[in-house]
């Protein structure tokens, strides 16, 4: 018996459920344009665990780097729920650098 | 180089986006939300077990990380259905389960309020169905 994938698979639902608070969180206190550096930051995770060696390390690392980069793309419909009142709106969000250009950008939703 | 961490990030990957598409698509067209769950439980367990019987940690890796995403799909039938009764999500009046739903929940839509680009502003419950209706 191999136990590494399914403790692998259960620590991966918490790093995803914990997906679900930073979304929540960064879009309200930082906005969703934010989410070219967050899909930038879980694609560098997921390179820098080519160059780990064992197993959880890089494992983990990879998972981290998935979760930030499918977060990076739920930022804009968060953006929408907080406006539509389902969760709370602030309106003092601290933008992101090149906020603006990134505004002219189409955010991805999958 | 150590390819783990790629199979841990594709899995981790595909999968979410697979449960985000397949379990808002099944639940709308599915008069039942037992059969999903039971069928997307047993694919789960069976990953699992296969992910406990491979001796590849690649594989184990994949199996183990997609097994356990199914499993959480299969609670989020009930999930996705709780959010159409809230009008969270769009309702389908050709599903009998949904059309049943729209006469005991008032609140229940086919209007899917998410789908606009943000404006950066509050916008009240009307003004939300506008931007969606009216473009």
């Amino acid at each position: 018996m191999n136990f590494f994938g399914l403790t692998l698979g259960v620590v991966t639902l918490f790093i995803i459920g914990l997906g679900f608070v930073w979304v929540i969180r960064g879009e309200r206190y930082f906005g969703y344009l934010w989410w070219p550096y967050v899909m930038g930051l879980g694609i560098l995770l997921i390179i820098a665990s080519l160059f780990v060696n064992g197993f959880w390390g890089p494992a983990l690392l990879g998972v981290f780097g998935a979760s930030l980069a499918w977060g990076s793309t739920e930022l804009k419909e968060q953006a929408v729920r907080a406006e539509i009142g389902w969760y709370p709106f602030n309106g003092k969000k601290i933008l992101p650098p090149l906020a603006k250009v990134i505004k002219k950008w189409k955010a991805p939703h999958l | 180089m150590s390819f783990i961490g790629l199979a841990a990030a594709v899995a981790t990957f595909l999968s979410i986006w697979f449960g985000h598409v397949a379990v808002r698509k099944i639940e709308f067209i599915s008069p039942t939300i037992w059969l999903p769950t039971v069928v997307f439980a047993i694919a789960g367990i069976t990953l699992e077990w296969f992910s406990l019987s491979t001796s590849n940690f690649l594989l184990s890796a994949a199996f183990g990380i997609i097994g356990i995403t199914l499993l959480w799909d299969a609670l989020e039938f009930t999930r996705q259905q709780n959010r159409i009764k809230k009008g969270h999500s769009p309702a389908n009046t050709e599903n009998p389960r949904h059309a049943r739903l729209m006469r005991e929940y008032p609140a229940v839509t086919t209007i899917d309020l998410l789908k606009r680009e943000p404006l950066d502003k509050p916008v009240s419950h009307t003004e939300a169905i506008k931007l969606i209706t009216e473009r």
